[in-house]
């Protein structure tokens, strides 16, 4: 399933075994974006399948879009502790130290899970 | 507004924007569809200025927050639709940027609003950056519309940020000032 990127919206794929967020995050309504995001995210981890890859590149989120993501780490790590085995890659550029900094302290709640901090190659 | 405009206060007006060095100024009611429009500009204008991205980013996510700060808490509201009326610009300042917000305040928020941003004037980056995960876990506090962690984001990403209250004929004016490099 794919949520197509907008102008305030990053990109979500979804399939039964990945999630790759890619963009920027700061929608007018958060609640609005990210119940239909959330709400496909646990169909995907409801699935038979044993493992699951999560990819998140994101440039920049307002602090509204913060606790969405906070849900959606706690949902991952929830479903890690069910018996999912979960990756998650945080990827950032060398020079974003908010992001890096960002990426750094989501890792903190994550234990189920693995998380990797990924220093992502320059976009063209 | 009472006076007649000459074209000499349209020319002041050029000036003093040009002289202040002000970038994008809006003034009037200001709305999540409005903002949506606006940050397109915004964003071109800040990455015109030969401005490292990262920088650029960083005066953007302050200028949001700004922006959405003034639509969920100004005072002062439109009588046709209700839509929250406030000004916000952003401007270049020594070795970086300013970005400035006004908007009225709610007399009886007053008080916390100070004593919130008083408290965060005095915290270094890494207690903010302690205080910013801990109020992500707790949840909001009660009288927030967001996660009530837009004042800590601005006090995260700016150099150093100034607030003031103001009184004018519309009720006391809440004057926030966030400086970028």
């Amino acid at each position: 399933m794919n949520f197509e990127a907008g102008q305030r919206t990053p990109l979500v794929q979804l399939t039964p075994t990945s999630c790759l967020i890619r963009g920027e995050c700061y929608p007018e309504n958060i609640s609005e974006w990210s119940e239909p995001v959330l709400t496909a995210l646990e169909e995907c981890l409801g699935n038979d399948e044993s493992e699951f890859k999560v990819d998140i590149e994101l440039y920049y989120f307002n602090s509204s879009s913060a606790k969405f993501l906070f849900d959606f780490f706690e949902f991952l790590e929830e479903s890690a502790e069910g018996g999912k085995t979960i990756t998650v890659n945080w990827r950032y550029r060398a020079e974003d130290d908010t992001m890096q900094e960002a990426g750094e302290d989501f890792e903190e709640d994550m234990s189920a899970c693995t998380y990797n901090m990924v220093v992502a190659e320059e976009a063209e | 507004m009472g006076k007649t405009l000459k074209s000499t206060d349209t020319v002041e007006l050029h000036t003093f924007m040009q002289d202040r060095k002000t970038l994008f100024c809006y003034s009037g009611p200001l709305t999540e569809d409005l903002l949506t429009t606006i940050s397109n500009p915004v964003r071109h204008q800040l990455s015109d200025k030969e401005t490292e991205e990262i920088v650029a980013t960083r005066v953007f996510g302050v200028f949001i927050e700004q922006a959405q700060n003034i639509i969920r808490y100004s005072h002062h509201k439109t009588k046709a639709t209700g839509d929250s009326i406030g000004t916000i610009a952003i401007s270049l300042a020594d070795d970086g940027f300013l970005i400035e917000a006004v908007n009225v305040v709610d007399p009886s928020k007053k008080d916390v609003l100070e004593a919130t941003l008083v408290d965060l004037s005095l915290k270094d980056q890494k207690e903010l950056r302690g205080l910013y995960k801990q109020r992500l876990r707790d949840g909001p506090p009660e009288d927030s519309r967001g996660a009530g962690l837009g004042f800590i984001e601005m006090a995260r990403r700016v150099k150093k940020f100034e607030f003031d209250f103001v009184e004018s004929e519309e009720g006391a004016l809440f004057v926030y000032r966030g400086w970028v490099q």
